[in-house]
């Protein structure tokens, strides 16, 4: 049996003794062949003496077992890293941060509670999947739907902790802002409640966020402060209709009010969907790459010789067919001035859907979850296998024509000068309403030296876009003390605070040591910066 | 926890269904419930060979896992063999993980130019006493 650094043999056994003792021995995995499933099969450390290992998995099925299994780590100082699903792949999977720790795995804990049909919400335990609440939902005949990330095998709750994103309606794209109300159990197994869950008797725990005071679900975002045990959340009641469009335009120029258009139609309401902008003249064999833009003379003659677009937005639209085919005819009219302008309605589709539908429609923009996504290498588009695995780079740039040309250039400039392969490349990924998000998927091996390489070419990356005012939202933990040492106003202040809350609220450091930057104090000087 | 006497059993199973597709599927061997297949790694039907269901899917797996495997590893017991792609095989490995299986064996088979790129031969097994028959 492994051991967590610091503690002693006989205090591991004597405190996994006692979580066997809460939840069951057959549900306390110590073995190698079972704690080796807790491995992140895609890290960027596979194989190496710096790989984050799990030192056994306890797999509590009730908020009380959780409670114990916290306390008895709490008791004797044994790292505990709790996961949903752990399906976080490309961002550590259900490997700790901190090797040593006892994998807390809550995926028997998967229960949907609660479905609302009139207040479209639900709460959920961190175990519910995505297709565990679509099967829910498509069973009892729900009206609602859910807005699932890709692939959508991972947890409701997970997913949402991590700040995972989606393909439908604004309000719902982003899961963390959509969700409303938090449980947890903190560092000394006390139970803790967000919002109006605070209120014994109160009913609106899933219909409003805030409560009394300072907001505080906040805490649990990629923190290591509590084990959510509970989590509502906003659902989509399902729209009339859905309409998918596009604007093409045909100059390098167009860029900056093509941007600035979408945005003001998304922030008025105008549309409701996904939006999103791409280049059919710059598109090559790959569609998952999105080529450099080049200077503005090169691009407009390459449209000129092509007969190609020079950009093309796509918006989609969610509502009754004649509000949204009203919607559609007033972006038309706002764009009628840009010289060559072309529109197109790509697809229209009454909902319910049918199943004849099924076959045409991309599912994640009508709350399908799928995994598709593994096989799309045997599709065509490039040579992608996920027995190797990947890591993402997300970065939050700025939600303009300026921010979106210059983020794609820089990076796909830095990563052909320190060696940095892609196969996904995508500049301005729309999940969050108000910002772009630039999202790169980076190849891992099975093998070290290249591995090594590759981690020392994304810390360059990480240094270079926090030179232009970029930050990651979301990192593998290899990288994420390189990532929250970028957030570094008024000398790290942000870092600082976080650390000063885990000493109050976990003061033994037993939760997530690590995770996104905020070590314990008395591992602090050992950051892996 | 996978005992030895299982290693032994599927680790017999595994090279019955390695050799090609076609002479694989004709002789199934005992104790599979059913045997997935990749079509595009196996694009010949054989139907019900040696009795055993045959579950087809084209790369993706997620209407099979959903509507089929799924339910059925939920319940104790089912046995799985399948030849799938590598990365078929990853989805369905993970996925198995959270219902106490685990891949028993595993074998590679030569791709389509003789290299060791093909697909994968391979056998789930219920090994968590939660589902675990008997």
């Amino acid at each position: 049996m492994r051991t967590p650094p610091g503690v002693s043999a006989v205090t591991f056994a004597d405190g996994i003794a006692e979580m066997k003792s809460a939840v069951g021995e057959e549900w306390v995995f110590t073995s190698d062949p079972d704690v080796d499933t807790y491995r992140d099969f895609y890290s960027v450390l596979w194989g190496e003496e710096d790989e984050r290992i799990a030192s056994a998995a306890v797999a509590p099925k009730t908020v009380e077992e959780v409670q114990a299994v916290v306390r008895a780590a709490n008791a004797r100082g044994i790292p505990l890293y709790p996961v949903s699903t752990g399906r976080n792949l490309g961002y550590g999977g259900s490997a700790p941060v901190y090797s040593g720790s006892v994998v807390l795995d809550l995926k028997r804990m998967d229960r949907i509670i609660e479905v609302n049909e009139g207040n479209a919400s639900c709460l959920v335990e961190p175990g519910v999947s995505y297709f565990d609440m679509y099967r829910h939902l498509q069973e009892t005949g729900s009206k609602l739907w859910i807005d699932v990330p890709d692939p959508g095998w991972g947890s409701m709750v997970g997913n949402a902790l991590d700040s995972g994103g989606g393909y439908t309606a604004a309000p719902y794209r982003g899961h963390f802002e959509a969700q409303c109300g938090i449980e947890a159990v903190m560092a000394d197994g006390e139970l803790f409640r967000t919002g109006m869950g605070a209120l014994p008797g109160s009913e609106t725990w899933q219909q409003y966020k805030m409560g009394i005071g300072p907001c505080l679900d906040g805490l649990f975002r990629q923190s290591s402060l509590g084990v959510v045990t509970k989590m509502g959340f906003w659902l989509f009641p399902q729209p009339e209709a859905y309409m998918s469009c596009s604007v093409e335009l045909q100059r390098f120029e167009d860029i900056e009010p093509l941007v600035d258009l979408f945005n003001e139609l998304e922030y008025g309401n105008i549309f409701n969907g996904m939006p999103s902008i791409g280049s059919p003249v710059l598109a090559s064999g790959n569609p998952l790459i999105f080529a450099e833009i080049p200077e503005p003379e090169e691009m407009n003659r390459r449209v000129r010789e092509t007969g190609l677009a020079a950009w093309r937005g796509s918006m989609v639209f969610y509502g009754p067919e004649k509000v949204i085919r009203a919607q559609w005819e007033y972006v038309q009219e706002r764009f009628a001035h840009f010289e060559g302008v072309k529109f197109k309605e790509n697809q229209f589709v009454k909902l319910p859907l049918r199943p004849e539908d099924m076959e045409k429609i991309q599912k994640n923009r009508f709350g399908i979850p799928s995994m598709e996504i593994f096989s799309v290498g045997s599709r065509g588009f490039g040579d992608f296998n996920p027995s190797d695995g990947h890591i993402w780079f997300s970065a939050i740039i700025p939600r303009s024509g300026k921010g979106f040309v210059k983020a794609n250039r820089v990076m796909r400039q830095a990563c052909a000068e320190h060696d940095v392969p892609l196969f996904m490349f995508s500049p301005a990924v729309t999940c969050w309403t108000r910002s772009f998000v630039l999202f790169a998927a980076v190849p891992v091996y099975k093998d070290k030296e290249k591995n090594r390489r590759l981690r020392e070419s994304v810390l360059k990356v990480i240094q270079i876009c926090a030179e232009h005012g970029w930050g990651e939202y979301r990192c593998p933990p290899a990288f994420q003390d390189a990532v929250m040492d970028a957030y570094s106003f008024n000398n790290n202040m942000l870092r600082r605070v976080n650390e000063k809350i885990k000493d109050a609220l976990d003061p033994n450091g037993i939760l997530s040591a690590g995770r996104y930057g905020v070590w314990p104090k008395h591992l602090r000087d050992g950051r892996h910066a | 926890m996978i005992s030895r006497r299982d290693l032994m059993k599927w680790g017999a199973v595994v090279p019955a269904l390695v050799g090609g597709s076609a002479r694989a599927m004709a002789a199934v061997p005992e104790g599979l419930d059913a045997l997935v297949v990749d079509s595009r790694h196996a694009p010949g039907v054989i139907a019900n060979p040696g009795g055993v269901r045959v579950l087809r899917f084209d790369g993706d797996v997620t209407q099979l896992w959903f509507e089929t495997l799924d339910p059925l590893w939920r319940k104790p017991g089912f046995v799985l063999g399948g030849i799938t792609g590598r990365d078929a095989l990853f989805v369905l490995e993970t996925l198995s993980w959270d219902r106490g299986r685990r891949v028993v064996s595993r074998k590679d088979m030569p791709g389509r130019s003789g290299r060791m790129d093909g697909p994968i031969s391979w056998v789930i097994a219920p090994v968590h006493p939660s589902v675990k028959k008997g």
